[in-house]
Formats: C-alpha cells, sequence, structure tokens
C-alpha cells in the first residue's frame, strides 16, 4: 500500500510521474523514481520468487542489494534484485520464473 | 583504454562523500562508486530523484548538503554500478577496480583506495525469518521514508538497538499498526553507566525522545527482554510468537504470546561490510563494541595495506557522525600521499576534529557494548531452520558440518556450501561462525570469516568476456 499519510517524519512528498509496467502479463501502476520492489509491494505482490531447492515463497528481506532475496525477471533479464531495479514505461516483470541455470 | 586515477572511492555514503570532497579539493585525481543511481547511501536514504518532498529533515538537509557538495566536485562518478572485485596491477603499484552497471566503464585503475562500503544487518534466524513479511529495519525504513510503501498494516518490530525506535516510529506515521517493540537486550541495568556520555549527544536524544512519542501515540510497548521466537504463515506471516528472553537473549519457555502481525521487522544490529577489505587482504581484528571482524589501521586510518584507507561504518560501527569525520580523515591522508597536501596542512585539520571524532567514538562503544546482539540469539533457530538463505542449509546441516570437525567458517562453507550462494554469506557467516564458537567453546574472536572471492555480488556473465567494448 503506498503511504499518502504525512506527519512529523514523512513530510509530503510528491512521486514521479505515473508509469505503467506489467507484472506477470497483468498491467500495474507505478511511479517514476520507485524500485520494482515498492511497486510490487504496494500492490499486494509479496512471493518474488521461490527458493530453488525447497520452492519455498521469498521476497525482499534486506531491501539494499544485500541478501540477494528479492530477484525478479526483468524484461527477460533473470535474477534481478527488485529493489535495487527502478521501474520504466513498459517494464516487463515476471515474479517466480525458475532461472535456466 | 579505462582510467587511471589516483584514488578510487567505493561508496558514497556519509563517509564516502566525505573522503572524496576532501580529497578533490586537495586536487587528488578521483573517481568515486556507488550502486545506487545516486549518492547519499544508507543513512541519509535520499528520495528516488524523480520525487520532491516538501520538507527536510536535519539528517535529509546534512545528506542533501554533501550530496550538492560532491556534485560540484570535480571527481569522475560512477553510480548505478557494482564494484565488484578489486585486484592488484600485475605491473607498477596500485589497483584494478573491475566495475559492472550499464552505463559504467567495466575498470578503473587507481593508486590508492578509500573503502567506504558501509554495513548490513546482523542477520538472525528464527523460524519463519524466510516468509515474506519478514524484512529488516533497514528494509522497513526505506520502504516508508525513501519509497513511501507501507511493508503491511500490523507489524511487530523486533531484534536490538535504537533502529527498532526509528523503525517503529516510522511505521506507526506510515499508518502501520506496530503491535509492539521487542528489544531482546535488558537495557537499564547497564544503560546508567553511560548517562555522562549521552549528555553530548542532545541531538540523538531528541531523535530518540520523537520516536518514543510518536510510540506512545500509536500505543506501542517497547518491551525489552522481549524477542520474537517463531513467525507464521502459509505464503505470508499470518503471526509471531513472541517471548521474554534471559540476559543472554534465550527465550524463556513458557512466557510465549502469539501476535497477529503480516510483518515482522527484525533488526539486530549492523555488521561492518568488510567484504572488499578481505578480497584484497587487508588484516582484520575482532572487536565485538564495533560490530565484529574490522579492519586494522593506523591513525590516518590507513589499513595493513599502504595506500588502502578505510572509513566510516564499513571499518566498525561507529554512526554516521564518525563516518563523516573518518572520511575527511582519509580523503585528507589520501591527498598527503600523493604530494597533494603538506603534513602540517594535514596535522592541523585532524586536530581540530580530534575533540568531536573522540566524543563520536565514546558513543559508539557505548552503543557497541549496550546492543551487540548476545550469543543466545542463535538458539532461537530450531533444527529445521534454514541459517544460509541462498543455499537453503539448515541448522542440523550446519551442525552437522561442525561436528565432523568444522572449526572454521571456510571449512563449513567447503562442505555444505553455506556462503557459497548468492549473497556470499552475508545472511549466514555471522551466524555460522557463532555456532562454530559455541560448538567448539572458541570465543568469536578465534572463528575468522569466510575468504572472499570476486564477485563480490553476482554480475552479469557478459562482462567476463573480454574484448566487449561498450
Amino acid at each position: 500500500m503506498r503511504i499518502n499519510q504525512t506527519g512529523s517524519l514523512l513530510p509530503k512528498v510528491q512521486r514521479g510521474n505515473p508509469v505503467k509496467i506489467n507484472v506477470d502479463g497483468k498491467p500495474m501502476d507505478a511511479y517514476e523514481g520507485e524500485t520494482v520492489a515498492a511497486a510490487l509491494l504496494a500492490a499486494g505482490v509479496y512471493t518474488f520468487h521461490l527458493s530453488l531447492k525447497n520452492k519455498e515463497p521469498r521476497s525482499m528481506y534486506c531491501g539494499m542489494g544485500s541478501c540477494m532475496d528479492c530477484l525478479v525477471t526483468v524484461d527477460g533479464r533473470q535474477s534481478l534484485r527488485a529493489c535495487m531495479t527502478q521501474v520504466a514505461e513498459g517494464m516487463q516483470v515476471e515474479t517466480c520464473k525458475d532461472p535456466d541455470l | 583504454m579505462s582510467e587511471t586515477y589516483e584514488l578510487a572511492v567505493i561508496g558514497a555514503g556519509p563517509a564516502g562523500m566525505e573522503a572524496a570532497i576532501s580529497a578533490c579539493q586537495a586536487g587528488v585525481k578521483t573517481v568515486v562508486i556507488d550502486n545506487y543511481p545516486q549518492a547519499g547511501g544508507q543513512y541519509y536514504k535520499a528520495l528516488p530523484a524523480a520525487f520532491t518532498a516538501s520538507r527536510n529533515s536535519r539528517a535529509e538537509k546534512e545528506g542533501d548538503y554533501l550530496t550538492a557538495q560532491l556534485a560540484t566536485m570535480p571527481a569522475t562518478k560512477i553510480y548505478n554500478a557494482q564494484a565488484w572485485g578489486i585486484f592488484e596491477e600485475e605491473k607498477g603499484e596500485g589497483w584494478l577496480v573491475a566495475i559492472d552497471g550499464l552505463d559504467a566503464p567495466k575498470e578503473v585503475h587507481t593508486r590508492m583506495l578509500i573503502l567506504a562500503n558501509g554495513a548490513y544487518e546482523t542477520p538472525v534466524a528464527f523460524p519463519g525469518w524466510t516468509l515474506p513479511g519478514v524484512i529488516t529495519c533497514g528494509a522497513a525504513l526505506t520502504l516508508v521514508k525513501t519509497w513511501r510503501v507501507a511493508p503491511g498494516k500490523v507489524a511487530l518490530v523486533t531484534g536490538t538497538g535504537p533502529l527498532l525506535l526509528s523503525a517503529a516510529a516510522h511505521l506507526i506515521e506510515a499508518g502501520v499498526r506496530v503491535v509492539g517493540v521487542c528489544e531482546t537486550t535488558r537495557i537499564l541495568p547497564k544503560g546508567i553507566l553511560y548517562g555522562p556520555t549521552m549528555l553530548g549527544q542532545w541531538q540523538r536524544l531528541q531523535e530518540g525522545a520523537k520516536y518514543l512519542s510518536v510510540m506512545r501515540r500509536g500505543k506501542t510497548p517497547y518491551k525489552t527482554g522481549w524477542s520474537i521466537v517463531e513467525a507464521h504463515g502459509k505464503d505470508h506471516v499470518e503471526e509471531a510468537v513472541i517471548a521474554k528472553v534471559d540476559i543472554n537473549s534465550v527465550p524463556i519457555a513458557g512466557t510465549e504470546q502469539t501476535v497477529k502481525v503480516d510483518t515482522v521487522v527484525s533488526g539486530f544490529g549492523l555488521i561492518p561490510n568488510t567484504d572488499l577489505a578481505r578480497m584484497i587482504g587487508c588484516k582484520l581484528e575482532y572487536n565485538s563494541k564495533k560490530g565484529g571482524w574490522v579492519p586494522v589501521r593506523d591513525e590516518t586510518l590507513q589499513t595493513s595495506l599502504p595506500g588502502v584507507y578505510m572509513a566510516g561504518d564499513g571499518a566498525g560501527i561507529g554512526g554516521a557522525e564518525n563516518s563523516r569525520l573518518e572520511g575527511r580523515i582519509v580523503g585528507v591522508a589520501a591527498a598527503v600521499r600523493v604530494g597533494k597536501m603538506s603534513i602540517r596542512k594535514a596535522e592541523e585539520i585532524n586536530r581540530k576534529m580530534k575533540p568531536e571524532l573522540a566524543q563520536q567514538r565514546r558513543f559508539g562503544r557505548l552503543l557497541g557494548d549496550l546492543f551487540s546482539p548476545k550469543p543466545g540469539l542463535s538458539s532461537l533457530a530450531h533444527d529445521e531452520t534454514i541459517i544460509c538463505r541462498c543455499e537453503e542449509l539448515n541448522k542440523k546441516e550446519i551442525l552437522a558440518a561442525i561436528a565432523d570437525g568444522g572449526e572454521s567458517v571456510t571449512w563449513v562453507k567447503r562442505m555444505t556450501r553455506a556462503g557459497m550462494g548468492m549473497c556470499q554469506g552475508r545472511s549466514c557467516g555471522r551466524q555460522v561462525a557463532q555456532l562454530i564458537a559455541q560448538q567448539n567453546s572458541l570465543d568469536p574472536g578465534q572463528v575468522l570469516p569466510d575468504t572472499q572471492r570476486p564477485p563480490e555480488r553476482p554480475i552479469r556473465l557478459e562482462i567476463l568476456e573480454e574484448n566487449t567494448e561498450r
């Protein structure tokens, strides 16, 4: 969920221009400046990929490019960190796609 | 032909920015490399460039000031790019820094290095910690402050250290109900000893008071001596179990309570990121008050390798103010080393910073002493709990390798693959080391971190193909 509340710690913010991305074949709204992780979590998509061995759902954990647990496929490029990848108009995002090893 | 510099600064947080500014002001030919699209780092958490804020906090103003100053410096800035390896030059002195970024050169050459890599959060495994909905304190703050997205509707915040209060307060302001902050450390008995140190930390006290007042408004209890023990859910967190813990942070049976939450924010302090330092062979020493393994440095913050300096939290947790001061020290030291500044001038600059540096270091020791995660936290993981998130190895498998004679993290890594996955051991390394220490009755300082080899982060395969021009 996107935050529109403001407070002493959270001043009012003007987001970037709206963009449309495509997630697993469905259109999704996002804003310029957001990461793929931000857009997915805002839309309530929590499972980003399945772990290789046990096929368990994984999502963003560290949010700073360190843990490598928020991997998604973006425009055909697999295993990108959703927390470090910025959205762009027309971007194709795929979750839970088995990487070709 | 790739470019040659006098100085490469890796990491553009408080330490790296100050270092680059100081070096540039003295006329050192400098390149700055950071893996974010803009300078700022994890402390200042700059808003995305496409976002605009109506007003800025003190820290944000400070961050904006530094980024603006850095922007005017003649340094080459390589952002949105990962420095994934550092190699000693085959001929002549200096280093080759290998880089992966869509618009970045594949490598730069440099005579000196300043590593300002910052820190990452101490991972602590508990049953359910790999479930979607379990995030670190840093992730919660990035979500709320930078991206303006709430991680969920109802959250539990747990772990140790002042970052918990910041995360809780920001979540509450974002409209998330925070059912409690479970601080595993019992603060009071020890905290009183530090009263005098805190008096010099007026801004920090004010900040803390602000967080507590937001928590009061949100009716969020601050429970010290409590910890999460489990998170449950099918595809996402649905509930968390908390319990009282003893002085070593071991949960006390029979005190468990279950809370309905969709988000667990866990933060157990910070670990200095020494990945690149270990890769090139900087000598390390163990200092629990600074977050564990830290580089051995001289007065100019030069490591055991000549011309390689380390500054900021990546060289030992000390906070943003300490990082800024250390950044200036290494920037000046680098300038002296290549003859762009006289030793006398450098000494004069350093002398002026001395009182503040001493104060910041006292404060760093206080935090390290009060809030370093206790060894009992490793008992939160059960036999079947995943320790290595990437290779999906559970505690039982790690313990079996240790029982087989594993006395080093590198040995356990070879036997089990723990730490060989995508994250290169940043999630499991510390925990494996702790289990080795416990099982073999060793001090944590006797268990070395694992060997680091390039690439430090996963890189695109095409980057390794030779002769590819960009």
